[in-house]
């Protein structure tokens, strides 16, 4: 019992497009975490993180241990960086495909 | 091919919000269409608000139609008497009540005023965890009280209004504002949207249309159907920090009633009458708002394939986040909740749109020009 109950095959390999292609592997370059990023634009960015990446960053790991919990609109600045580095290294390329 | 796929067969799991507990405390048995059903809802003398299937468990009469004995709501068939924790407490005319009256019953809590209750079709105790956070100062001097409304919508899956937390273009075209930043975090049971937009001068104050409102806007869902949306408004330089609570109860399997509340920070030197008067403004353009999105879905067609653009939200991670309230709690996978970070690019779209809003507002002035000679 799911909530998308697609009536076509086409809608999976949708689903697959919209969320899984064109990510890439960029490592934070202070700690372990790795975490899936794919920028359309020099601004527009996807961040897909991982359960043992977001264990793994210190930052997260700092906010975590703040009193009132780490709220959800904190991003790494350590990892912002580390996609930046990324796209200069040319490792990271900006650009859209068709939409997604 | 638009594949409109088929509606969800259960309720989604987690907090949902009935409505003011002031409202629902005042006594008397209240009927709440939700789930399917229809609950009962009334306060005992502790207090307590109680929380039952609305329909009697005896012989199926309206406990919504019963009165409140004590600390019991009582059937207005044969006055079964039915205590918070769901056990029949007395039948009137019996010898004994048979061990086995027991009604479906939620657990419920009031927080920040309003009254929450614990919908899951695998019947797990309430998780207090994922309760939406305590709003510091609602509820004293700092804040108006909340504002309530509620608006049916017959012919939609709740999943529509949930949509919303992506749909950056619709802010331009349905409310009127230019959303010149958006920014999406989900993770957990949590969805976040952070925007700040401006009014369209072209719009004549329909909407958020009105050149002069600036609004920065971060509205968090915990869990499938409560969003706390905490704005700043900047109108001609008056700032106000607005809270508005956004959240609905699904009523049938296609159908569900929207609610929304919002309280204004009183601000230094306001009289009460004022701060009223601005919370009852900005209710009225949220409701405007909401009016112009249910319009929408009361006619669109359910869609499980969205063919996106560059700069459309991420839906599709959206809905995979979505969809963990919707199958059983063993079967919720990693990416369902795993975080991830959206932002996405407005500069070609507000280019676009500040040229359609240039065209639109000469045009009107030729018009009037015309009109005038
Ligand atoms: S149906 Fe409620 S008491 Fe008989
Ligand atoms: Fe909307």
């Amino acid at each position: 019992m799911a909530y998308i109950v697609p009536s076509s095959a086409d809608t999976l390999e949708d689903q697959r497009l919209y969320t899984q292609a064109r990510l890439t592997e960029v490592a934070c370059l202070d700690c372990l975490a790795r975490v899936g990023v794919k920028k359309n634009s020099e601004h527009h960015t996807s961040i897909q993180w991982h359960a043992e990446s977001l264990a793994e960053c210190t930052e997260f790991r700092r906010l975590d241990a703040a009193p009132t919990g780490r709220p959800i609109r904190a991003s790494c600045p350590r990892m912002q960086a580390s996609i930046d580095a990324a796209v200069r290294d040319g490792q990271l390329t900006i650009g859209a495909e068709d939409g997604y | 091919m638009l594949d409109t796929g088929s509606v969800p067969e259960r309720f989604a799991r987690g907090w949902h919000c009935l409505g003011l507990a002031t409202d629902l405390a005042d006594g008397t048995p209240h009927g709440v269409e939700a789930f399917g059903g229809k609950l009962v809802v009334w306060s005992d003398t502790q207090g307590n608000i109680n929380v039952l299937d609305g329909y009697c468990r005896h012989m199926g009469g309206d406990l919504t139609q019963g009165s409140v004995k004590g600390d019991e709501i009582a059937c207005p068939f044969h006055d079964w008497r039915w205590g918070g924790d769901g056990k029949c407490k007395a039948i009137p005319y019996a010898r004994r009540v048979p061990l086995r009256a027991r009604t479906a019953r939620y657990e419920s809590v009031v927080r920040n005023g309003m009254l929450m209750i614990w919908h899951d079709a695998e019947g797990s105790p309430a998780n207090h965890d994922i309760l939406p956070p305590e709003l510091e100062g609602i509820g004293t001097e700092r804040y108006t009280d909340w504002t309530w409304n509620v608006l049916d919508v017959p012919t939609a899956h709740c999943g529509e209004i949930v949509d919303n937390v992506v749909d950056m273009a619709h802010f331009f075209y349905i409310h009127f504002a230019f959303p010149t930043n958006f920014r999406n975090v989900f993770e957990g049971h949590m969805a976040t949207q952070f925007m700040e937009s401006t009014g369209r001068p072209d719009m004549a104050g329909e909407g958020y249309g009105d050149e002069d409102l600036i609004l920065k806007s971060e509205a968090t869902y915990y869990g499938p159907s409560f969003m706390i949306n905490w704005l700043e408004t900047d109108y001609k330089g008056f700032l106000t920090k607005v809270i508005l609570v956004n959240c609905h109860v699904p009523t049938g399997p296609n159908s569900f009633k929207l609610q929304y509340g919002l309280a204004v920070e009183k601000p230094d030197g306001l009289d009460d009458k004022t701060a009223r008067y601005i919370a009852k403004k900005y209710s009225d353009m949220f409701g405007d708002g909401f009016l112009q999105d249910v319009h929408i879905w009361l006619n669109k067609a359910p869609v499980q394939n969205p063919l996106l653009c560059e700069e459309d939200g991420p839906v599709y991670q959206l809905r995979r986040w979505y969809e963990q309230f919707y199958v059983d709690a063993a079967d919720v996978t990693d990416e369902m909740t795993e975080r991830f970070e959206f932002e996405v690019d407005t500069t070609k779209a507000n280019e676009f749109w500040r040229a359609e809003v240039e065209a639109n507002l000469s045009r009107k002035a030729a018009e009037d020009a015309t009109a005038t000679t």
